[in-house]
Order: structure tokens, then sequence, then C-alpha cells
């Protein structure tokens, strides 16, 4: 099965080399048609007209497009993303240290999402046939109109401003040094050993990862739910009730293997899109990861990072679809078959 | 029969009424709101509204940071959100059932181009591609529509063209067929009639999807002009004043909720009473 694993890995990863030299590509044609010159916005603003000129001519801006593509091309496969305007950095480093802060929020994120939705599935399933049954219904579709930044903000304002329980800005509260292992400051902080701080940057984590959770659990939730009901049509459910097998111990342990593999389907391009919305609770929350970079970027005009940031996006996902399509393969034996 | 059905369904009612109230709201902006949504009044700022203590009669949900008054923004913030919503989902919506329909029917390199298309698409989240195209295109309304068609036509072109691939298989399209139908004629007369359901029941949900990513763009600084009102732009400017008037962060998320969830809401309804098959249409 390992290899039948590695194989589709490695598959997906060769066909995900095409679709990232396109994106690239797009990424750099639309953002080339800005009216902004890089070189003007590098240089002070005492710099002469020559010296922008010799500018240009440095970073290759007076080259065609297709050139300026394939110089930034070449640069990137040996992990240079050039500087960035704003900053003056360069922009692999800046983008490898918030990504972290970005990974370590999906994926609570994920797992909250994930848990939430099967939680949600077998409770609106177990509600069917009861007068509860719409209720259920309706809730779940009503909760499906709440996007993430709406709940980041419902959060804030509960949790933040009326009850003041939790802190809503940040990874860490002041006084607290950020320990620069891995960048992946819940696992930083037991690596030092350090529980006050662990407890600390888990409270800072929970409203956004709440966020984004509750925003993705409900189109899990009603799948999940509706694959139930079709899973439950199927004779061996029949036959494993007519063996005396309790309700509970077949939902859990017969239907609920053939009903999660159109929820995990949906899960990966569920979770390809929180990976984005990560962008937006991340604002809400002044959480220090990729998509205050990416926003900060865009409200400067600052192209180097914008381009390498939605680079990073995109990678990301398709290794979050590459990850679970390897699940899906693990937990479907059909496809193992060759 | 089928009309007969939509009127006896709930959600559909309830749904389409909702939406509709909302566009006689945006349509008749001026006449509803009570003030210039522009109109600032320095010596009258975040006056909270008319229900809580040292509320105005005047400004009913009371004034903003520049002293606007709230309702009028909210009543002309809907028209923003209305015309992203309605135009967005109709250019979405050409573009990718005409894709889907030609893709599916025909298949060949057009189908392979199109298909490697939608992936590269599916790779970028929503959120990231629509900002990106934002720095290119500049803020307005009109680019933050031309944004959102050019993100969301996968979506139809996706679910689509595997309906008409089900559809093309059916006896009585191969029968049109022998009886000397052209393929234009295949097309939109034995083809699009069955998949007409589902393009309408995904064009509701995509007008869903359209207001909330308006919002969002507006959230970040990158959708419409600043003189335009955008519930995403008051949310982001009430932010600021969090402690001081809750309601005016509160108004226009209720807004956006009821909006949002009138167009899921009417999807949701016409999925079932048009028996549309649940493809994954869910955000």
């Amino acid at each position: 099965m390992l290899v039948t694993v590695l194989k589709l890995i490695g598959r997906r990863l060769v066909a995900a080399v095409p679709v990232l030299l396109v994106v690239s590509a797009l990424l750099f044609c639309v953002l080339r048609v800005l009216p902004v010159d890089p070189a003007a916005m590098s240089l002070p603003p005492s710099a002469s007209i020559a010296e922008v000129e010799a500018k240009r001519r440095e970073m290759g801006l007076d080259r065609p497009l297709a050139v300026q593509y394939l110089i930034w091309l070449r640069d990137a496969v040996h992990g240079e993303f050039g500087q960035s305007i704003h900053y003056r950095r360069d922009v692999g480093s800046l983008v490898a240290q918030t990504l972290p802060a970005t990974l370590e929020l999906a994926i609570i994120a994920m797992l909250i999402a994930a848990a939430l939705g099967v939680g949600g599935g077998l409770l609106l399933f177990r509600l069917r046939g009861t007068p509860l049954e719409a209720a259920g219904d309706l809730g779940s579709m009503l909760l499906l109109s709440i996007p993430e930044f709406l709940w980041g903000l419902i959060l804030l304002f509960v949790f933040g401003v009326a009850i003041q329980l939790l802190p809503f800005t940040g990874r860490l509260s002041p006084g607290f040094v950020r320990p620069g292992i891995t960048g992946f400051l819940l696992l930083d902080t037991l690596l030092i050993a350090r529980p006050d701080m662990f407890y600390d940057a888990l409270e800072h984590m929970v409203l956004p990862a709440l966020a984004l959770g509750l925003a993705f659990s409900p189109a899990l939730m009603r799948v999940l739910r509706s694959s139930l009901l079709d899973v439950y049509h199927e004779d061996y459910i029949e036959q494993a009730r007519l063996r005396g097998i309790s309700e509970n111990r077949i939902l859990v342990r017969h239907a609920l293997k053939n009903a999660a593999l159109p929820t995990l389907t949906l899960a990966g391009v569920q979770f390809g899109i929180l990976f984005g919305g990560t962008l937006l609770v991340e604002i809400i929350y002044s959480y220090p990861g990729l998509g205050n970079l990416m926003v900060d970027a865009v409200h400067n005009a600052d192209l180097p990072i914008i381009q390498a940031v939605g680079l990073t996006y995109c990678v990301v996902v398709l290794l979050i679809n590459t990850g679970v399509d390897s699940l899906y393969l693990v937990l479907n034996p059909r496809l193992r078959v060759h | 029969m089928l009309v007969g059905a939509l009127f006896r369904s709930t959600r559909v009612m309830v749904g389409l009424g909702l939406v509709l109230g909302i566009a006689v709201t945006a349509a008749f902006a001026p006449l509803l709101a009570p003030h210039d949504p522009g109109e600032q009044n320095l010596l009258a700022i975040l006056v909270p509204p008319m229900w809580s203590s040292g509320g105005e009669a005047a400004f009913p949900f009371g004034t903003d940071s520049l002293g606007r008054c709230v309702l009028s923004r909210l009543i002309y913030a809907a028209r923003t959100a209305m015309t992203v919503a309605v135009v967005a989902s109709l250019g979405a919506m050409v573009i990718g059932s005409v894709l889907a329909h030609v893709c599916g029917y025909f298949g060949g390199l057009l189908d392979w181009i199109i298909g490697r298309a939608v992936d590269v698409w599916m790779s970028f989240p929503p959120v990231i591609l629509s900002l990106v195209l934002m720095v290119g295109l500049g803020t307005g309304l009109d680019k933050v529509i031309l944004a959102i068609v050019l993100v969301d036509w996968t979506r139809f072109c996706r679910v689509l063209r595997s309906e008409v691939l089900v559809v093309k298989q059916r006896d009585y399209v191969t029968a049109a067929r022998l009886l000397g139908f052209g393929h234009w004629k295949t097309v939109t007369r034995e083809i699009l009639p069955a998949t007409l359901p589902l393009l309408i029941t995904l064009m509701s949900l995509e007008m869903a999807i359209a207001v909330v990513v308006e919002a969002i763009l507006s959230f970040v600084g990158m959708g419409v002009k600043p003189d335009q009102a955008a519930w995403g732009q008051m949310i982001a400017d009430a932010r600021q004043y969090i402690y001081q008037s809750s309601w005016n962060l509160l108004l226009p998320m209720l807004a956006i909720f009821i909006t949002v969830s009138a167009f899921n809401l009417l999807g949701d309804g016409l999925r079932r009473t048009l028996d549309v098959r649940f493809a994954q249409i869910a955000r």
C-alpha cells in the first residue's frame, strides 16, 4: 500500500509542475499590468532619471515580458525571489518567516473543521425522522451562510470585546520572547518546555482557528449526512442489523467508513479554500502570517512579495490536495488493486 | 406544475421574498435613505442607534466615525452588493456554462485545455486569486465584478460539464441527432433544458458567494472606490471603534448574513424542488 501511495504522491508532484509554471506566469502577467515602476520605488525619491534608468536596466525591466519572466523563473528555481521593495529584505526569508504561522493556524483550523463536520454530520443524521430534522437542516444551511470573516468578527466581538475572555491580537502576549526554532509556536514552546508560554500561544490560537473551523464545517456536515443517508439504503446495513449489532455500532463501525469517502473528497476542496481563508482571519486578528504579509504588500504594491506569496499559497493548496488524495487511497481499498 | 411546486416550497418563497426585499431596497435607495450616504456631520460622530440611550431620531441606526448616517449607508451598500451579485454571477454563469456545454458536448482538445485551466484555477484559493486580480485591475465596482467573473466561472464550468456529459448519453439526444438536428440545435433545444435546473441553482448560490467576495474585497480595502458605500468597508471602519460603537460593526455584518442566507435559502429550495443532484456546490 505504501508503494501505491508513494506512486500517487509522485504522480501528483509531477503533475503539479506545469500547474505551478502556469500559475507563476499568470501571476507575473497580472502584476506587470500595474502602472507601478519597481525601479523607481526601490530607489530614494531624490534619484535622478538617469539613475532610475540604470536601475531599470539592472533589474531587467527594459527587456520583453517573456524574458523578464524567464529571469524571474531562473532565480525562483534557485530559491531567489528578489528583494521586497517596501521592507528592503529578501522575499524568500520573509515568506519563510511567516509561512509556519499560517500553516499552524490552518492545520488547527482543519482539525476543528473536521471534528465539527463529523460531529455535526452524525448529529444531523441522528435527527432524521424526528421533528428536529427540518430545524437541523435549516440550521446547517444558515451556518453555511456565515463566511470565515464574519465568524472572525463575531468571535472577536463576543469573546474579545463583550466578555473579554480571550486575547484577539497576535500570536503571543507582549512580554514573551518568541523562540525561533521551527516557527511553529505551539511546537516551539513545548520544545523549550515552557508550559505557560504554550498556554498563552494556545489562547491566542483559539479564536482565529475556531472562526475558520466553524466556517468550513457546515459543508462537511451536510455531505456526511447525505452520504450516510445513501449508505443506509445498502443491504449490508440491514444485514448487520439482522445480526443483532447495535445501531451505534452500525453507524460508527460500518456506515461511517463508506460515508467518509465523499466527505473526504469535499474536504480536499474545502481545505484548499480554508487555507486561502486564513488571509482574512489573520487580518482580523492581526496574526503575523502570510495573509498579513500579502495584504501589506498589496497596499504597498510590493510586487516581489505578492508574487512569491501568491505562489506559496498555490504550492500549499496543491500539497493539501495531494495529502487528502493519499488519505482517500488509504481509506478506499477499491482503489488499491493494481 | 413545476412553477406550482416552486410556489409551495417554503425555502424558495422565503428566500425569494428576502431577495426581492433587498433588491427593492437597493433599487429605491435614494427614496428610502434618510440622508446622503456620503454626507459627513462632524458634530454628530458615533451617535448610537435610536433604541439605545443618547440616540437621535434623525439617525435611526446612529452615525459612523465621520458622522455619516449608518442606515443610509447600509441601504446604499445593498445597492453595491446586489449589483455585484447579479452582474458578476450572470457573467460567471454565461462564460462558465458556455464553456461547459461546448467542452462537455464536443470534448477533444478544447475540453482538455479548459480542463487544465480549471485545474490551475482550483489550485488558487479564491480569496488569493481575487485579491491578486484586484491588484492588477485596480479598485472600483466594475473591477470587482470582473474579478469575481474571472475567478468563479470555473464553479459553473466544472459542475455543468459533468452534467452535460451525463445528459449527452441520453437516448433523446441521440434521437435528435438522428433526426438531423445540428450541433447548435441539439445543445440549445435538447441538452440545455436538462441542465437548466442545475444552472439556475448554481446561479443562486453564486450570488451568495459574490456578496461575500465583494464584502471581503471591500473589507481589505481592495474593493469598490472609497466614495461608494459597501458593507465590507463599513465593517473595516467600525472595527477601529469597536469599543465605542459596536452597532456600527454588527449592523453591516447582519446585512451580509441576511443577504447571503437569502440567496442560499433560495438556492437550496430550488435544488430540492428542481431535483438537482447535489454536486460539489457547497461554497
